[in-house]
């Protein structure tokens, strides 16, 4: 009775537990799920790669110095169906990310949204069909602006 | 029995904080396509249908002999981009073939072995700690088939009168089914492969495939690993203009007790503008998304550089 009960028991457990894993290359848990952190700078550069896009942001502090934080995303596949192009973040752009932070303290996050200058948001997650393509972009001036 | 219960009492308990820390990908909450519905009836029969057979490739060679005697139909148009992403959720199946051992929509779960069962506990602890490198995805390896399957972001499938390629944009991974009639690879010249051997045929308009001379390998991030003795058949259908549906039949004695069944859906992604495209997937091009595993099984990046233009080789 044990033996037949175990199969069962492990593979609805398996149901609950899997959500936990959802990145593609790495796991997510260099990253602090629960946490965010919002800051404004500048984009210093846009890595448009795979499998992990990164944008390089420019922070000024209160001392005057500068400290670069980088902002980890999905690959430019996704990216593209997000209507997020290489050239909307360009070196110089006022920006401010909002991300779940690394464990460990570096200047570093998972990119939850962005919100440059101009009001536009860039969400660079999974979405589902409504894409830039085909229905509102989310990357538009209407979107709702970041608080 | 009671310690079983109490573990999975415990798991049931703590997975709302669990699922809360979870980084739930926007497809799961922001317009997903809704996926066309199987039956449990019609789930639990095509389950049913491998089981009459000794072995998946018996299983192949009926459907083969069968279809030998109908007329042949143009081959069908699978022509975009396609994804699993729509039609499915890192919850269910999507990212690694969780769906491989988890219940059918009767609620019926797959007849697992030992080994299996113990993998399974042993991952699931592992992923309740955090501890998820993956021996494939986190050093760039290829997911390989059958996870292959479950795998994200964007596919093309080529159709030709001689063979289809499958392919799918993370790590490049490509299928060839041989459709010219040949057989698997000689005995003599077989030696395990991430995307095993595949070969196939067409039955109206759905291909049908046979894959074995896989290698041992993962099936996911934390799950059983298969061995070289996993098998499967799939039978490949446009059953709408935007859906390409998968029925896929796996047997490997490593793992189960039986053949196990599902089902995968591939939704057509919207290109309008022609802009989206399968690019080549340089997974070392970024120094920054390097991974190395801990000692304890967790995942750590090598460290970062953030001077800029380090994905950029040639200022390198």
């Amino acid at each position: 009775m044990r033996n037949n009960l175990r199969g069962p028991v492990l593979v609805m457990a398996l149901l609950v537990l899997s959500p936990l894993v959802v990145e593609a290359h790495h796991g997510g848990s260099m990253f602090e799920p629960q946490k965010e952190i919002t800051v404004t700078g500048v984009v210093k550069e846009f890595q448009y790669t795979n499998p992990h896009s990164w944008l390089l942001v420019d922070v000024t502090n209160k001392d005057g110095s500068v400290t670069t934080w980088g902002f980890e995303a999905e690959g430019p596949g996704v990216m593209m169906r997000n209507g997020i192009h290489k050239g909307d973040l360009a070196p110089g752009t006022k920006v401010t990310v909002t991300a779940h932070p690394m464990k460990d303290g570096t200047p570093a996050g998972s990119w939850v949204k962005a919100v440059r200058g101009d009001g536009v948001v860039f969400d660079p997650r999974f979405r589902g069909t409504e894409t830039p393509n085909d229905a509102p972009a989310p990357n538009s001036s209407t979107a709702p602006p970041a608080h | 029995m009671l310690k079983q219960w109490i573990l999975l009492a415990a798991l049931i308990v703590a997975s709302p904080p669990l699922l809360a820390q979870a980084p739930v990908p926007a497809a799961s909450t922001q317009g997903q396509q809704v996926a066309p519905k199987q039956s449990p009836e019609e789930w639990q029969r095509k389950h049913d249908e491998a089981l009459k057979y000794h072995s998946l490739e018996d299983f192949y060679n009926a459907m083969k002999k069968d279809a030998a005697g109908k007329p042949k139909l143009p081959l069908p148009d699978w022509s975009g981009l396609w994804t699993a992403d729509y039609y499915d959720t890192f919850r269910d199946c999507l990212g690694g073939g969780g769906c491989y051992f988890k219940p059918g929509p009767t609620g019926a779960s797959p007849k697992l072995t030992p080994v299996a069962l113990a993998e399974l506990k042993r991952g699931m602890e592992m992923t309740a700690k955090g501890q998820v490198y993956d021996e494939n995805l986190s050093n760039c390896g290829p997911a390989g088939y059958p996870r292959w399957l479950t795998e994200p972001f964007m596919r093309e499938e080529i159709v030709t009168p001689n063979e289809t390629w499958l392919l799918t944009e993370q790590m490049n991974e490509i299928r060839r089914v041989y459709t010219d009639g040949r057989d698997h690879t000689a005995k003599i010249d077989r030696y395990p492969l991430p995307e095993g051997d595949s070969v196939g045929f067409w039955d109206g308009q759905k291909l049908v495939i046979h894959t074995d001379q896989l290698d041992a390998r993962s099936m996911g991030r934390n799950l059983p690993s298969q061995s070289e003795q996993m098998e499967t058949v799939e039978i490949w259908e446009k059953t709408d203009p935007k859906t390409i549906t998968v029925d896929v039949w796996l047997f490997d004695p490593r793992l189960y007790l039986e053949p196990w069944y599902v089902r995968r859906l591939y939704a057509l992604v919207p290109n309008p503008k022609k802009d989206l495209r399968l690019q080549y997937w340089d997974c070392h091009e970024n120094p920054n998304n390097d991974v190395t595993k801990a000692p304890d099984g967790d995942t750590n990046f090598n460290g970062f550089d953030f001077s800029g233009k380090k994905n950029d080789k040639s200022k390198q």
